[in-house]
Parts: structure tokens; C-alpha cells; sequence
């Protein structure tokens, strides 16, 4: 098994890298991956509840 | 929402073979990206298509998207028949890929894979590593974000 992160460069990706929020991903690394999972939950039923809520908005 | 408490609970109870990949297997190496469903590759033995079966019956798996009513059986038998599979179940949307471009089956998979542990149980997640070079390999411009970031994680955890 090998989770060494070695890769080629490509500038394409490394075009989008600029624009990566590292203080969020700084913040997850520090959480075990329970609590990872955990927040993907909450961000989806936040997400959900959103969506529900357009949708009344929308009805006449 | 995918209850990913009681998935990963099911999948571990009933002895399943399989590895997480995706934006799940992302969030996971520490991705903040949202995923809306569950990306598992699992491995198409006889006894582990039982497995998979008896796993999800209880969440009532349907084929996402389609019309209700179709004949579709929930059995070991389609499961063979077909491979890759967009779900519905009643803990939310899962996706079961018996391949995956640029990564191939479980057992081409497995060596690339970390233990992961969550709720109680261990299961499979696909490594950071792998998990960019299958994304790069289905060179898809929607993935290039999430790829991005991957790479981002790469680089901090080498800090």
C-alpha cells in the first residue's frame, strides 16, 4: 500500500489550485474521519433544508 | 442525505467486501467539497453479491431515476447481470461500481486502499494517491476542482 502523494504536475490543476481554500482543508486535517463524515452530513441536510426552502418560495 | 453511520455499519455487520472511493473517500483524506451520494467499489464474488444484497434489502435499493413500478429485483442475480449500479435506498442515494475508470476492480483497487475507521467500525477508502489518479484518469473538466484539492491535501499533509 502506498499513500505517498507523488504526482506530476499539471498546470491545468495547478491553475485550480490557486482558488482551493486551504484553511478548510487545514481545519478538516485536524478532525478524525468520524467527524469528517459527520460534517458531510450536516452540510447535506443544510443543503436539503436550503433546497425545501426554494422550493416554497417559489410556490404562488 | 446518506446516513453514513448506518451504511457503514450495515456494509461492516454483514461482512461486505468493498472500498469507499469518490467524493466520499475525499471527504475522508479531508476534502471540504459537498458529495450528495456514496461511491462504492465492491468486489463481485458470488458470496460477496449475496453480501451486498442482504446488506441494503433493507433500505429498499432502487434504481435512481427511474419510473416506479419497473421489475426490478433487488437479488444477487441482477446484481450479476449488471455492474455498475445508481441506487436509491431509504439512507439515501449510493452508488455501487463493480469497476472504476483509470482504477479497475476491487482486487486491482485493494492495494491502494487505507483503513479507515469511523462509527464504530473499519472500512475501505481508496488512498489520497490513488484517489487523484483515478479522477485524472477519467479526465472529466468537472473534476478538475476536486482535483485540485485533493492535490491541496497532498501538499499539507507533507507540511
Amino acid at each position: 500500500m502506498s499513500d505517498e502523494p507523488t504526482f506530476a504536475r499539471d498546470p491545468v490543476i495547478e491553475a485550480y489550485k490557486q482558488d482551493v481554500d486551504r484553511t478548510l482543508i487545514r481545519r478538516n486535517l485536524r478532525m478524525s474521519v468520524e467527524e469528517r463524515f459527520m460534517q458531510l452530513m450536516d452540510h447535506q441536510k443544510f443543503a436539503e433544508e436550503l433546497r425545501a426552502a426554494g422550493l416554497r418560495a417559489l410556490k404562488p | 442525505m446518506t446516513d453514513l453511520a448506518a451504511l457503514l455499519r450495515a456494509l461492516s455487520a454483514n461482512g461486505v467486501e468493498y472500498i469507499l472511493i469518490g467524493g466520499v473517500a475525499g471527504i475522508a483524506h479531508g476534502a471540504a467539497r459537498l458529495t450528495q451520494d456514496v461511491d462504492v467499489v465492491y468486489r463481485r464474488t458470488p458470496e460477496n453479491l449475496g453480501r451486498v444484497v442482504g446488506c441494503l434489502a433493507p433500505y429498499e435499493p432502487y434504481l435512481r431515476g427511474a419510473p416506479r413500478g419497473l421489475p426490478f429485483r433487488w437479488d444477487a442475480e441482477t446484481l450479476k447481470r449488471g455492474l455498475n449500479f445508481t441506487l436509491d435506498t431509504t439512507i439515501g442515494p449510493i452508488d455501487l461500481l463493480g469497476e472504476v475508470t483509470g482504477g479497475g476492480n476491487y482486487e486491482a483497487l485493494l492495494d491502494d486502499t487505507v483503513i479507515l475507521e469511523a462509527f464504530g467500525v473499519e472500512c475501505r477508502g481508496l488512498s489520497l494517491l490513488k484517489l487523484i489518479q483515478v479522477k485524472r484518469a477519467a479526465g472529466r473538466p468537472k473534476d478538475f476542482e476536486a482535483i485540485a484539492e485533493l492535490e491541496a491535501i497532498a501538499e499539507e499533509r507533507q507540511r
